[in-house]
């Protein structure tokens, strides 16, 4: 059990969500497989042979930070739908440890839990989980009818959350009359009405056509920017992953492959099953100018146009190519470094070394938690990165996102051992 | 390669599935082949043997003397039985009483105006129209003792079954335990529930209200649980991630999810103690159901068809408002509160203004003018049809001589064949028959079913009453079948067939018998029609419904290859629809018997016949045997022709 997760806890910010060594086994007596190292060592082929059961989710460990959208995401089958279960134990953890704002999950109560799922974690579902006999106004309502609240009172906070997800007008109707995407705004609604601290999404725009669903995505990033509310959203979408996240923990059989923030999973894949996963996404539009840039000389230091460090390549590369020189990376009126046509085409094609330009030894203080070291070796993926691929993030969105450790990775010293359990690959 | 290897592999298969059934008959035929002789030298002969038979009318008829002696006597009685026979007595006079102060006018209203707030004007006009034919055929009085039953029969039945419907629905246990149960109870006839409750409470009301109830609760029961059991599991589970607590997750998201179910149990259960509360008149319902048992037994027709149609009307306008009302849940939609209010408010004032203007001009019975008599020329038209269609119509024969004809060339060979054949020969054919549609389990069933029925010492009688059925089911297969063919490939014959087949499935089971005495005479022919124009609507409905569910895509890709109707029928639609074929014989199966038993009324003999017998003479003992064997026939029946649980049990 070699899994330690760096601790990341920035002194300012405690995490919301503590998970430590979290296992769930399915299964005839599920409790002896995380104990046994034999047992747990064994890949799912294995462990079904021999024991009958299936873990579902193997040894994770997380913290999700006050404010921040965690994204996990995986395939189907992956364990990242029964993970989030785990958080508010709708599905029963069978190992590991959870701690909400420091209190242990799994010690609660019947009382405690209830009080945990009726006033600081809500969850949205990918099929929504309404109920077909309600109307919008009274399913929004639901949860603080659960609560005890009045009828008057809840009715009245639920119609200001109904406007809130702009379905005014519709507080009459019922499920069945709804569209896919208005039936999840009732459900997105439904959450919000019990003000949680945090949000938990399960898939929830996952059964939607796409044009909808980037609706919904904008709908998620406009309500977070708004209130700041701490999300834990589950995704198999990477282009969703990638635009909502501050990070993102990429699961595989129940492990956690790789943690950290769109920039590093795009940049430094931790093994090539992540590799694989992020090989079709437009690096230039993740990547940040942070990745691309090196040391300024004293000829670069004068002219040329400026961009924030937090801008993305591709951004950089619209201004090179207009002024025709590099550009200066500019923060707080500071030349941290410049960009130029080579260094930027070298991120696109991704023959660039991530690890390659040395950093300035200012990091910005402001860019949050230092993520840890990604211990894949940096390699030259093959793959034309640059390709026009679907999974387009937009601009926009993948540096609007960014807060958490935006330009916070640090060129590997010395390999050190995976964050998570990357041997099982 | 590719061309080769496919038909290798499905006559593998092939091989693999006939080695199966193959593999089956030889494991019984070495056990026959060992078994057989033997039982054979021991006790020759066809029938069962007497030295097998445990006589159990001597303990059954001290029994029935035991209760009647201890009724007036035994803590029992007194403080149990006779509190529930006193509060049944209580409870339908009191709601008797309010109908008949409630004027026909107050009750015709009341009807009209329930109908139209669930369902609309039509049905409405409808009810109104119902109720005013009861009325006009002198059928007033009996309509309302039926109905006066019914209401409590229906109470007692939701309530039971709703409690039932929980337990199983929330209990794992108490589901695994009241399954089979409420299963077995399903497939039984009617009939066999009668004398049970008979040797307990006697003949009278409360006898025939607890044999509704019995046989009217398990439906409500079983649709319940499902209901429970089918709640959404996204919702449950959305319900507790918000942190409802058990009560709150019943009572606002599993039970009203569960409602459309549990508005459909009430549906059938109001459907089956109608059939039941009709067919209990033979233990003292009184009401509709006894007059058209009294015209029966002396088989005047027209009386007995003055008293049917009300009781058809009832089932109609019964079946019809609490369908509607399972539509509306379905659709959800529902007026504001403060309207619906003012709504009823305003409903009850018109009620309570009609009522009271039939007590004031005194108009509270049905007036003897408006009566139309309609016995005599029913009869007029049956005696001309005696006189002109029984027989001698040239070419085609009449109808007494087809059930004749039937009865002689199909009901006797059949009869006598199955009578002919050695017991444990029938025995062998009744468990592998059972073993090649179902599993070892429901043929170990059948058969021990069948062999309770000789234990019991009414072999003969039930194979009579089993080549009636058998014979039933077989021209009910076929023309089904056929019906539903033609209504799954023609749009208009569907059109033509709903409605009818919509009115043949609320009628009561007795309701049958009086166009076919009418129509065929007294006799097993005329039982055996009765138990084909009864079970035929079910039967057409599940196949068809069986047909038009045929996955469309795999009928495209026929189509799209140039295969005829034909080819389509019978090389994708029947193959696919092969469990909806298998059910609908399974309840083909289970309701020719329900009424062939009833047939015993009009000439059908055999257990039926003891049944009847026994509750005329008060000989229970007889009655009870044969009750008991009519449950063994129905078990054995049911489990011979079920398949679904294993194929259930592989998909799961």
């Amino acid at each position: 059990m070699t899994l330690t997760v760096p601790t990341r806890k920035p002194p300012t910010d405690a995490p919301v969500f503590s998970v430590d060594g979290l296992w769930k086994v399915f299964g005839p007596k599920a409790d002896r497989v995380p104990a046994d190292p034999e047992l747990s060592a064994l890949d799912a082929a294995g462990l079904r042979a021999r024991t009958g059961c299936t873990a579902a989710v193997r040894d994770v460990s997380f913290d999700v930070l006050k404010g921040e959208v965690f994204v996990v995401m995986g395939l189907s089958g992956s364990g990242k739908s029964t993970l989030v279960r785990c958080l508010t134990r709708l599905i029963e953890p069978t190992a590991g440890t959870i701690a909400i704002d420091g209190e242990d999950v799994r010690a609660m109560d019947k009382g405690r839990l209830r009080e945990l799922r009726r006033h600081r974690a809500a969850m949205v579902f990918q099929h929504f989980g309404l109920l077909p006999h309600r109307t919008v106004l009274d399913n929004v309502a639901y949860g603080l009818e659960i609560q005890g609240v009045g009828r008057s009172e809840r009715r009245e906070r639920a119609a200001e959350v109904v406007a809130k997800v702009g379905l005014e007008g519709m507080e009459k109707r019922r499920p069945g009359q709804l569209s896919g995407g208005q039936r999840q705004r009732v459900g997105l609604a439904r959450a919000l009405a019990v003000d949680p601290e945090v949000l938990l999404f399960d898939e929830p725009f996952s059964a939607l056509d796409p044009l909808i669903r980037r609706d919904m995505q904008e709908e998620v990033v406009r309500l977070h920017r708004e209130e700041g509310r701490t999300m834990v959203f589950i995704t198999h979408d990477l282009s969703e992953a990638l635009k909502l996240g501050d990070r993102i923990a990429l699961m595989r059989d129940g492990r956690v492959v790789q943690l950290g923030t769109p920039e590093e999973i795009v940049g430094s894949p931790a093994d090539d099953y992540v590799r694989a996963f992020v090989r079709d996404v437009p690096r230039e539009q993740v990547l940040t100018v942070r990745t691309a840039m090196r040391p300024a000389s004293a000829a670069d230091a004068a002219g040329g146009p400026a961009v924030r460090p937090e801008a993305t390549v591709a951004e950089a590369i619209e201004a090179v190519a207009r002024a025709g020189t590099a550009a200066r990376v500019v923060d707080a009126g500071r030349c941290l470094g410049v960009v130029d046509s080579d260094t930027l085409l070298g991120v696109v094609a991704g023959t660039a070394d991530p690890a390659g330009p040395a950093r300035p030894d200012t990091v910005p203080a402001g860019a949050g938690a230092p993520a840890p070291a990604v211990t894949a070796p940096p390699g030259k993926p093959g793959a034309p990165g640059a390709g026009p691929a679907p999974a387009a993030a937009t601009p926009e969105a993948a540096s609007g996102a960014r807060t958490a450790g935006a330009g916070g990775r640090r060129a590997p010293a010395s390999p050190t051992p995976p964050r998570t359990g990357t041997e099982a690959i | 390669m590719a061309t080769l290897s496919v038909p290798a592999s499905r006559l593998g298969a092939d091989r693999l599935l006939r080695s199966r059934a193959l593999g089956k008959l030889l494991l019984l035929a070495l056990f026959a082949a060992v078994l057989a002789p033997w039982a054979a030298a021991r006790w020759p002969g066809a029938a069962w043997p007497h030295a097998l038979t445990v006589d159990l009318s001597g303990p059954l008829a001290s029994a029935s003397d035991w209760v009647v002696d201890n009724r007036d006597s035994h803590p029992l009685f007194l403080y149990f039985f006779g509190y529930v026979s006193n509060a049944v007595v209580l409870c339908v006079r009191a709601v008797y009483l309010t109908l008949l102060a409630a004027g026909w006018a107050g009750v015709t209203v009341f009807g009209a105006l329930v109908a139209w707030r669930v369902a609309g004007v039509r049905l409405a006009a409808g009810t109104a129209a119902a109720f005013l034919a009861c009325g006009a055929l002198g059928m007033w009085v009996p309509t309302m003792q039926t109905l006066a039953l019914m209401v409590v029969a229906v109470l007692a039945s939701l309530a039971l079954g709703m409690l039932l419907g929980l337990a199983a629905g929330l209990s794992d246990r108490l589901d695994r335990a009241l399954r089979p149960v409420l299963d077995t109870m399903q497939v039984l006839p009617a009939f066999a529930y009668l004398l049970p409750v008979v040797l307990v409470f006697g003949i009278g009301v409360p006898a025939a209200v607890l044999a509704t109830v019995v046989y009217a609760a398990p439906p409500m029961a079983r649709l319940t649980s499902l209901g429970l059991r089918a709640a959404d599991p996204g919702v449950m589970e959305a319900v507790a991630s918000l942190g409802a607590t058990f009560r709150q997750r019943l009572l606002t998201a599993r039970l009203p999810l569960a409602r459309k179910e549990i508005m459909l149990g009430v549906n059938q259960t109001i459907m089956m103690a109608l059939s039941m509360a009709v067919i209990a008149s033979m233990i003292g319902a009184g009401g509709l159901g006894d007059r058209v048992y009294q015209a029966l037994a002396s088989v005047d027709v027209g009386a007995a068809l003055a008293a049917g149609i009300p009781i058809v009307l009832l089932a109609v306008v019964l079946d019809r408002v609490t369908a509607a009302v399972g539509e509306r849940l379905g659709e959800g939609a529902e007026a504001a509160p403060g309207r619906t209010a003012a709504r009823r408010a305003v409903l009850a004032a018109v009620l309570a203004a009609v009522v009271l203007l039939g007590r004031l001009t005194g108009a509270l019975t049905w007036p003897g003018g408006w009566v139309a008599d309609i016995a005599a020329p029913v009869n007029t038209a049956k005696d001309w049809m005696v006189d002109h269609l029984y027989s001698g119509v040239p070419v085609v024969g009449g109808t007494a001589d087809w059930a004749a004809h039937f009865t002689t060339w199909v009901l006797d060979p059949i009869r006598d064949g199955l009578q002919g054949l050695p017991w444990w020969a029938l025995l062998l054919v009744v468990a592998a028959v059972a073993w090649l549609i179902g599993t070892w389990r429901t043929a170990l069933t059948a058969t021990l079913a069948m062999a309770a029925i000789g234990v019991l010492g009414v072999w003969k009688p039930s194979l009579d009453t089993l080549s009636q059925v058998l014979a039933a089911v077989a021209v009910t297969l076929v023309i089904g079948f056929g019906a539903a063919v033609a209504a799954a490939r023609s749009a208009r014959c569907e059109r033509m067939l709903r409605p009818v087949l919509d009115v043949c499935q609320t009628m009561p089971q007795f309701v049958y018998l009086i166009p076919v005495v009418a129509l065929f005479g007294v006799g097993r022919a005329p039982a055996a029609a009765a138990a084909v124009v009864y079970a035929l609507p079910a039967v057409i409905r599940i196949v068809g419904q069986g047909l038009r569910q045929v996955d469309p895509g795999a009928l495209e890709a026929a189509r799209s290859l140039g295969a005829t109707g034909a080819q389509q029928l019978w090389q994708v639609q029947l193959p696919l629809a092969r469990r909806a074929l298998l059910l609908a014989v399974n309840q083909c199966v289970v309701l020719v018997l329900a009424v062939v038993v009833v047939g015993g009324l009009v000439g059908g003999g055999a257990l039926g016949y003891n049944v009847v017998f026994g509750l005329a003479q008060g000989d229970l003992a007889t009655g009870l045997v044969a009750g008991a064997a009519i449950v063994c026939l129905g078990l054995m029946l049911d489990r011979v022709t079920q398949p679904v649980e294993r194929h259930v049990r592989k998909g799961a």
